[in-house]
């Protein structure tokens, strides 16, 4: 058994995580919240994203935050959170490092906020730093960072400047060429990605004729867009194969199945959210059921997988 | 502080699933682990169908041994494919979960006011002070409203109230079992019940008492938002201190996403509390 969940060993940018589960920024709050659950254990994932975190305390958005959808949910949180200097001098010190890598997100509304986020993260214990640039610029009319190549590249040079731990950019979907996005961060210094993020969407009370999320639009999880996320990570890796650029592969796994997918298409670790908020206890029957698969393979390790989609002979 | 205490995963077996008036469903479960560390107020967080990728949260009504108890109305996808569920079926449930009622030793006169699917959590807080009501410890009165007929069969109380109006006499029957007063209200005309809102039968209550009996009541409430309003008002009226259970549209249940929040007042201003783990039950006066 021992030997088993060796096999599930990742390194990630020289991080050495436990299996190439990662739990996702957002669903986890400040990576001791599911510790409640009976059961539940940081040691079973490779590394914890910590919520989003911007340089000042955000109260987030107005309710209703989150609502169900056909295979999966829509939120739109606002980034609720304490700010960057409250989680790293009240937060990190109640993380236990021994279980789990933790790497925080790092948001901001301006490119010299995520520089200045950065800069107090570098001077903490986390293990790593993923770049949300999912956030709207507030100094370009809200245009989203991320949905543009040139502004992902500037925010990932600006958190560059300030950092030598390792920088994972998350990239959106809602936007037109993810590989170009995905070559412009990699020469802006990003070591890695998460790919993807949610995709927009919205939801309508037809009785009430309002938008059901307080913000109108959230983001949509879960299952739903699985098929998009698989496509995305296999486009991204078509780039990243090149720098030797490892990726987070994430968006509505739930299964083993899913995350060997993921795997398969270019991913070396893999996202688990919205599956959390179903069964807690997903990471123990994913990484039993990716062990199951590299036995029945006779494969010795799980990053013999990684990348390893088979042409078509036609 | 939000409430640190395990959580389990449990899947628990339908042990009778019954339907009433309007749309509701009384629903025992054999939950060993949560029905032993459930307290007033606690909910669970229910798979109500493998073919919906959210869970409902669902306020706990009562729990005896092994087996724990729900009152719950049909009002979405959720909760109608819950009523499919038989006898024999699990279902999984995460819970205990969230920051209970704390009743306060030196307010004895509880005042419970319960409306539609927020009954459940008054019958468990009932339930959980018949014993100490039995000792004199305290003098717990529950008034319940409801629109549809009542998820039970009303009877004539055995236990008098003061300043009740005339023919204001139907209970709920357990309550009278465990030595509980209760009395009922609606706007719908059904015998022994109070025709109106909870709030003014309880205020009519609150009239009658001394001025001494009236510095011992604390009121715990569960129901629709306005009605929470309407008690949040009448507390602050007769300057008494109030705990209300909230709800509101929830993803993990655990904490980890911040989705099911709350606007709170605090000493340092205004924060968003998560109804799951800071809460359901909150102060009155906080959060309206």
């Amino acid at each position: 058994m021992m030997r088993d969940q060796q096999k599930l060993k990742t390194d990630f940018c020289g991080m050495q995580f436990n299996t190439p589960l990662v739990l996702l920024s957002g669903c986890v709050g400040f990576g001791e919240e599911y510790t409640r659950v009976n059961g539940f254990s940081n040691r079973d994932v490779g590394a914890v994203c910590l919520k989003g975190t911007t340089l000042e305390k955000r109260l987030g958005n107005a309710p209703h935050r989150v609502y169900e959808t056909p295979a999966g949910m829509l939120n739109s949180i606002g980034l609720q959170n304490p700010g960057s200097r409250h989680v790293v001098d009240n937060i990190l010190p109640t993380l236990d490092f021994s279980e789990t890598r933790f790497i925080a997100n790092v948001s901001g509304s301006t490119i010299e906020e995520y520089r200045q986020v950065t800069e107090i993260f570098d001077d903490s214990p986390i293990d790593a730093i993923e770049i949300n640039i999912s956030c709207p610029n507030v100094k370009e009319g809200g245009v989203v960072f991320g949905n543009d190549p040139a502004m992902s590249a500037r925010v990932v040079e600006a958190c560059r400047s300030v950092t030598e731990k390792p920088l994972i950019t998350k990239l959106s979907p809602n936007q037109t060429n993810i590989a170009e996005n995905a070559q412009r961060c990699i020469d802006a210094g990003s070591d890695a990605f998460a790919v993807i993020n949610t995709l927009m969407g919205m939801a309508i009370d037809v009785d009430e004729r309002t938008a059901i999320l307080g913000n109108t639009q959230g983001g949509l999880s879960g299952p739903a867009i699985k098929p998009v996320a698989l496509l995305k990570v296999h486009q991204v890796y078509q780039v990243c194969r090149k720098h030797n650029i490892p990726i987070i592969g994430q968006g509505g796994i739930v299964t083993a199945n899913d995350a060997l997918e993921f795997m398969i298409a270019g991913a070396s670790a893999i996202g688990i959210g919205t599956a959390l908020f179903y069964d807690p206890l997903v990471c123990q029957k994913v990484n039993a059921g990716l062990v199951e698969y590299l036995n029945r393979h006779k494969m010795s390790e799980i990053s013999q997988l990684v990348g390893s989609l088979r042409p078509h002979d036609n | 502080m939000s409430n640190r205490n395990t959580m389990f995963v449990e899947d628990a077996e339908v042990i009778s699933h019954k339907a009433y008036a309007g749309g509701q469903y009384v629903l025992r479960v054999k939950s060993p682990e949560i029905a032993r560390r459930a307290e007033p107020g606690s909910f669970v967080h229910v798979s109500c169908s493998p073919a919906l990728p959210m869970r409902r949260p669902l306020s706990i009504m009562l729990t005896q041994d092994e087996y724990v108890d729900f009152l719950y109305k049909v009002v979405g996808e959720g909760t109608r494919l819950l009523a499919q569920r038989t006898p024999g079926e699990t279902i999984s449930m995460i819970g205990p979960i969230g920051v209970p009622f704390s009743p306060e030793s030196t307010r004895p006169r509880t005042l419970l006011i319960g409306g539609g699917v927020g009954i459940p959590p008054m019958v468990f807080l009932a339930q959980r002070l018949a014993g100490l009501a039995r000792a004199g410890e305290f003098k717990p009165f529950a008034i319940l409203g409801s629109e549809v007929p009542f998820p039970f069969d009303s009877q004539p109380s055995k236990i008098i109230v003061p300043n009740m109006p005339d023919g204001v006499i139907a209970s709920m029957p357990l309550l009278d079992d465990w030595g509980i007063a209760s009395r009922l209200a609606s706007l719908q005309g059904y015998a022994g019940c109070y025709e109106g809102y909870v709030t003014d039968l309880a205020r009519l209550w609150l009239q009658g008492l001394t001025e001494q009996q009236r510095s011992e009541v604390e009121i715990f409430s569960c129901g629709p938002h306005p009605m929470l309003e309407a008690v949040a008002s009448l507390a602050r009226e007769f300057q008494l201190p109030c705990q209300v259970s909230l709800e509101e549209f929830m993803a993990c249940a655990v904490g980890g996403c911040a989705g099911c929040v709350v606007k709170v007042k605090t000493d340092t201003g205004t924060e968003m509390k998560r109804v799951c783990v800071d809460g359901p039950v909150f102060e009155a006066s906080q959060v309206f």
